[in-house]
């Protein structure tokens, strides 16, 4: 590991190079490589991840460049998750980028979340939000939820002991939001703050924001924190605590 | 009483004599349910996802008391 690179991160207060270390060891999932993606991937990779994967079926479309920075015009009909990985790959060649260009499904979810440590959810739909939810809890995993729309984000950190999203943002809704116009700089916003989070809790420095919907309105503008709970009726996590009975002889 | 109406991303539209970065006002019969300040301002119930109120998560069958603050959020899926 090439110490100067992260110069910067061992002059922060109470990150020493083990804390340097435990970063190298650690194995960060990306799902999604849009608008949150695009600041989540290179900040992580930057600060020396050691392991980053990129779950991503999508490839870049011109419509994207508004917001993806991540991608330059070039990119344009290459899978999303390949270009993502070239591009990290230059900026710091000292980790490993994973890309995984598929989608996240129920058939693949457990497979691919088991071979890391954390998740940062950047996709753009609640059905796979629900899928890494439930992956999570039964991998015991933790996540960082994030979603974008117009002016507004948010962000919240999910741990296994709870409260899960579904304490949260509660049973499905029939149909998808419609895609919303976004401005692209909210998005680089809220991901940046999930690499905030992220970094966190890899490095087990500061408060995380779990129980806590973290809300940016670009609008009013300013940051407000809502507090939540864990729901003990919770359809998801609710029964949980209930002790697993032994196995039979 | 009086309490306040935060609407978030897409539910401004159905505030639309409101100006973009305001909430809104709103004078109500003691008890209302926040179920029932959305109706009585117009945001659907059904296009709300998450309620707030003083800041703690809530729902639809909340009494309200004076000046209390309440945010209703839509689903917000984009990435």
């Amino acid at each position: 590991m090439m110490v100067e690179r992260y110069t910067r991160n061992l002059g922060l207060p109470g990150w020493t190079p083990e804390t340097q270390r435990r970063l190298a060891a650690a194995r960060v999932l990306v799902v999604g490589a849009g608008g949150l993606g695009s600041a989540v991937l290179p900040y992580l990779v930057a600060a020396g991840v050691g392991r980053t994967g990129i779950v991503e079926d999508d490839t870049v479309e011109i419509t994207n460049l508004q917001r993806q920075v991540l991608y330059n015009t070039p990119d344009v009909g290459t899978p999303k998750a390949e270009a993502a990985a070239r591009h990290l790959a230059a900026l710091n060649p000292e980790v490993t980028v994973t890309p995984h260009h598929t989608r996240l499904a129920p058939e693949n979810a457990a497979a691919i979340l088991a071979a890391y440590d954390l998740v940062v959810d950047c996709t753009d739909n609640l059905a796979t939000r629900q899928l890494i939810n439930r992956t999570c809890l039964e991998l015991s995993k933790p996540w960082i939820h994030a979603a974008v729309s117009e002016y507004y984000g948010h962000i919240t950190t999910l741990r296994p002991a709870g409260p899960c999203w579904h304490c949260l943002f509660g049973p499905e809704t029939a149909a998808e939001p419609p895609p919303s116009g976004i401005l692209g700089p909210v998005a680089g916003l809220i991901g940046c703050l999930q690499a905030v989070e992220a970094l966190k809790y890899l490095t087990g420095t500061g408060r995380l924001l779990v129980g806590k919907l973290l809300v940016w309105d670009a609008l009013r503008p300013g940051w407000e924190e809502f507090s939540y709970r864990k729901n003990p009726d919770c359809a998801v996590c609710g029964n949980r605590n209930i002790p697993v009975p032994p196995a039979a002889d | 009483m009086q309490v306040e109406l935060k609407v978030f991303a897409t539910l401004r539209k159905y505030l639309p004599d409101h100006p973009l970065d305001q909430s809104v006002t709103v004078t109500v019969e003691p008890h209302t349910t926040v179920s029932q300040l959305l109706e009585k301002t117009g945001v659907p119930l059904d296009k709300v996802k998450i309620i707030m109120v003083n800041n703690r998560h809530a729902d639809l069958d909340q009494r309200l008391v004076e000046g209390d603050r309440v945010a209703a959020f839509p689903p917000v899926a984009g990435g």
